[in-house]
């Protein structure tokens, strides 16, 4: 450990991994395995004496502060590091919107004065994790499910589905449920929800859930007393079930799947369904996997998909993580290597010119020899 | 005035533009200006347990990754965890009583043997059946994360991905330079490089990158899904065999969905900050190195630089009228100082005038031109208040002593006292004021009132080699006072 020590010292300091989700942030080195730690995108604010969420903000300046608070909260009580000079590797949606990625990039580069910062999807770090060189990534975190196929390092952008059918639609249908039991508006607290769900409720294989839509419903599973709520078996059963409610936009998540799948291109169709990796802290509800599974060997058979759509079987990976922290593994294997480094931005180029590289700005995806790179003096 | 659990009724705007209780604030001694936790640099100074209050050094907290090997969190409720002692009778071999003779007398002295327990809420190590320690400390067993094989081959292949693509690319580039190059190598000239020789030849052409690309295995996919288990539906759900979200966060690598599978999580360590200036990059703040001690080896707090206000009492604000306002102003430097209240338009802008300074500090400033500093400065914002009331300054200059431990203890005050000065004693001095406020005041609405202040600043800060630097600067700073809300008439 000693050469390592000395080793250490010459070489570039660890970078750190950023998840910053909507509910719980993922952070920790590169290089490792799991984050060092997983916490409630929150901070105290003394001002208003209540915990206030990062995601929650008006305008750019609020999201600022919110990101300080943060940041501060995870560099020095969590990971103890200085963030001065240290590379950061961000993990973050396609879909992230534009204010909160040039907000972070400011405050980590204006305030935190890191060194750099790689910025990279979440879709192709999950399908990192598999090695695979095609892999479809459905990932369910807390407030949309995001499908997207990753082939060859590439996101096939046009096929890529998002739907808002995350954690919190789960929250709100188990929320809906009790109180439809309990006859009265309950307005549970939010981690109460969570809690109820975690501990009690699972997705009922799809027999089950058939039965429950017809007219005769199973015998429901065995009710529970979590603290004051009686939550009874139906709900711990169907609570998932908005994810699965298909109706004539075909907006539910096997859906999201199979429409991702058909708008990629002829030859990787098959690949893709052979290569589904479920990732995002919304998929470790038990049976989410083997429901899904189901809903699609079933959907593609149906119209309007068996038309186009010629798969005959679906294959499911595991990541060597948890759910939750799928993408933040990714984003620890890619930040470890001289091959991510590469591809940071380096402060002293946000310096001179202040702006992020984004898959939907013109600046960044016109062709070198497209006309209107002339005009543009690009 | 700052409380420890009422809200800040007066704040200081600091130069950044944040508005901030006196005792949040700190106060540059280089650049003489307030500065506040938005606007310095904090680092890592030193971590310490905060249980066993052990120091470490930084390199040793990397490799244990900023946990305490001594000291361990509960898993069900996070409090610590204490180390109990209890006698144990090690277990006798009997089969053999002849042949075992000598060694079963020793053994039969009971041993003491330790295990973690928890006083809040009665978890011990014993539940999740972790063998009892011989040692007090330490010692306890480690569990390896079960995914870390496999992100360590994920890496391996990875590194070896970039080190092929950097290899190709030095390759290709070199061939490019060749080309033009005046002396022709024989590979050259036959199209023959090393790489595709050993190409050619079947021969992995760099040992170890290729060899951690092909053994390397894909994750395989499997058509097979895990189904729910059979009795899911039937059996009874047992919440305290469950984990919540929180204990199962607590340990990321694990997240153990059963409580029989919750370990020991070892303490996070914490960290003693030191704060620097962003402008002049001095140190504002340095903690003692010693965990168990709470002073500071440098301290440039604004309590004790800035002269400090206090509201005593004021009369309800009505919109339109004017109202007495009492305020205490004290001085807690080593010198006396000047002050001057001001309506907060006449402050001068601070558009750091550049005054002529020694070569040393133009030298250094062009040094650090090419840096390219300027789009770093920290966020200045206007600050954001609606101050409805304004004070009205006397136009006095008022003196305030230095401040004087000694000159508690003789309790007769100066009675120099006017109209505006209700009393003075040592370095502290009462103001009646009159706040004006608008006549557009809505009833109910909070009262604020604001008021800048000029006060005369002495650095004792020892001057550089040029000592022609003036040793007494004429200071400002303005304020917010909360007086409540306006009353509706």
């Amino acid at each position: 450990m000693a050469l390592y020590e000395g080793i250490a010292l010459i070489q570039e300091k660890q970078a750190v991994v950023l998840d910053l989700g909507t509910d719980y942030t993922k952070f920790g080195f590169t290089g490792e395995a799991a984050p060092r730690c997983i916490v409630r995108s929150e901070f105290w604010c003394p001002a208003s004496r209540r915990y206030r969420r990062v995601h929650d903000y008006a305008s750019a300046d609020e999201l600022y502060d919110n990101l300080v608070h943060m940041l501060h909260l995870l560099y020095f009580r969590h990971v103890l590091v200085n963030p001065k000079e240290r590379k950061v590797l961000v993990v973050e949606s396609l879909l992230t919107p534009t204010l909160f990625r040039e907000t972070l990039a400011k405050v980590l580069f204006t305030h935190y004065e890191v060194s750099g910062v790689i910025w990279a999807d979440s879709g192709r770090l999950c399908a990192l994790t598999l090695g695979t060189p095609v892999a479809l990534v459905v990932s369910i975190g807390a407030k949309e499910a995001e499908v997207c196929a990753v082939v060859h390092s590439c996101v096939v952008l046009h096929a890529l589905q998002s739907q808002p059918l995350g954690a919190r639609a789960v929250h709100a249908e188990l929320a809906r449920l009790l109180d439809e039991h309990a006859g009265a508006p309950l307005n549970l607290p939010d981690h109460v929800i969570e809690d109820i769900k975690v501990k009690t409720c699972f997705v009922s294989p799809r027999s089950r859930a058939l039965q429950w839509a017809s007219d005769t419903p199973p015998a429901p599973a065995r009710s529970v007393r979590v603290g004051r709520v009686e939550v009874p078996g139906a709900a711990r059963e169907l609570c998932a079930e908005p994810l699965f409610a298909r109706d004539a936009e075909l907006a539910s998540l096997p859906d999201a799947v199979l429409a991702c799948v058909a708008a990629c291109p002829r030859d990787v169709r098959r690949a893709l369904a052979a290569n589904v990796l479920l990732a995002g802290g919304g998929a470790a509800l038990r049976g989410l996997r083997a429901r899904l599974a189901a809903e699609l060997r079933h959907l593609v058979t149906q119209p309007p998909y068996d038309s186009s759509l010629h798969i005959n079987e679906f294959k499911f990976h595991n990541a060597p993580a948890h759910e939750n922290t799928c993408a933040w593994v990714g984003g620890a294997v890619l930040g470890a290597g001289e091959a991510g480094a590469a591809r940071a931005l380096p402060r002293e180029h946000y310096a001179r010119e202040p702006r992020l590289r984004d898959w939907v700005c013109l600046l960044d995806n016109t062709p070198p020899q497209h006309p209107h790179r002339d005009h543009w003096d690009m | 005035m700052a409380y420890l659990t009422q809200p800040d009724y007066v704040k200081y705007i600091c130069s950044c533009g944040q508005l901030k209780p006196i005792t949040s604030l700190y106060f540059c001694r280089h650049c003489l200006k307030i500065r506040c936790g938005f606007c310095i640099c904090h680092e890592v100074d030193s971590h310490y347990c905060a249980n066993c209050l052990e120091n470490m050094p930084s390199s040793e907290a990397r490799l244990k990754k900023n946990r305490c090997s001594s000291c361990f969190d509960c898993p069900s409720c996070f409090h610590t965890l204490s180390t109990r002692a209890t006698m144990a009778q090690p277990r006798q071999v009997l089969q053999d009583p002849a042949a075992a003779g000598d060694a079963k007398v020793e053994s039969k002295q009971p041993k003491k043997m330790y295990y973690l327990s928890c006083f809040n809420c009665r978890w011990t190590s014993r539940d999740v059946g972790i063998p009892d320690q011989p040692v007090a400390s330490g010692g306890w067993p480690e569990r390896t994360n079960p995914h870390a094989a496999r992100v360590n081959q994920l890496l391996d292949y990875y590194k070896a991905i970039a080190l092929q693509e950097k290899q190709e690319k030095i390759e290709r580039e070199r061939k490019k330079f060749n080309i033009r190059g005046k002396y022709i190598t024989l590979t050259d000239k036959t199209g023959l490089t090393g790489a595709m020789a050993r190409n050619i030849a079947g021969l992995p052409s760099s040992e170890s990158s290729s060899s951690a690309i092909a053994s390397f295995v894909p994750s395989q996919a499997s058509a097979e899904v895990e189904e729910l288990p059979d009795d899911i539906f039937t059996k009874e759900v047992n919440l305290n065999q469950i984990t919540s979200m929180p204990q199962r966060l607590a340990s990321p690598e694990w997240q153990p969905v059963s409580v029989a599978r919750l370990h020991p999580l070892a303490k996070l360590l914490s960290v003693k900050r030191s704060q620097r200036c962003r402008a002049c990059d001095h140190n504002l703040t340095k903690p003692e190195y010693n965990p168990g001690s709470i002073k500071f080896k440098i301290e440039l707090l604004a309590y004790y630089h800035v002269p400090e206000i206090k509201i005593i009492s004021h009369e309800p604000v009505k919109p339109g009228a004017t109202s007495a306002l009492l305020l205490k102003l004290s001085n807690p430097t080593g010198h006396e100082m000047t002050l001057r209240l001001l309506r907060p338009e006449d402050v001068p802008p601070h558009d750091d005038r550049d005054e002529p300074k020694s070569i040393e500090k133009s030298l250094e400033r062009s040094l650090n031109l090419d840096k390219d500093t300027t789009s770093f400065k920290p966020i200045e914002r206007v600050p954001v208040y609606s101050a409805t009331s304004h004070v009205t300054p006397p136009d006095v200059t008022l003196t305030l002593a230095q401040r004087d431990d000694a000159a508690e203890y003789d309790d007769d005050a100066q009675h120099d006292t006017n109209d505006i000065i209700m009393w003075r004693k040592s370095n502290k001095l009462a103001l009646r004021l009159e706040v004006v406020t608008d006549e557009t005041a809505e009833g109910g609405s909070p009262a604020v009132a604001k008021l800048a202040l000029q006060y005369s600043y002495r650095n004792t800060v020892p001057p550089a080699a040029a000592a022609s630097q003036p040793r007494d600067h004429t200071l400002y700073t303005t304020v917010i006072l909360d007086l409540g809300t306006v009353s509706s008439n």
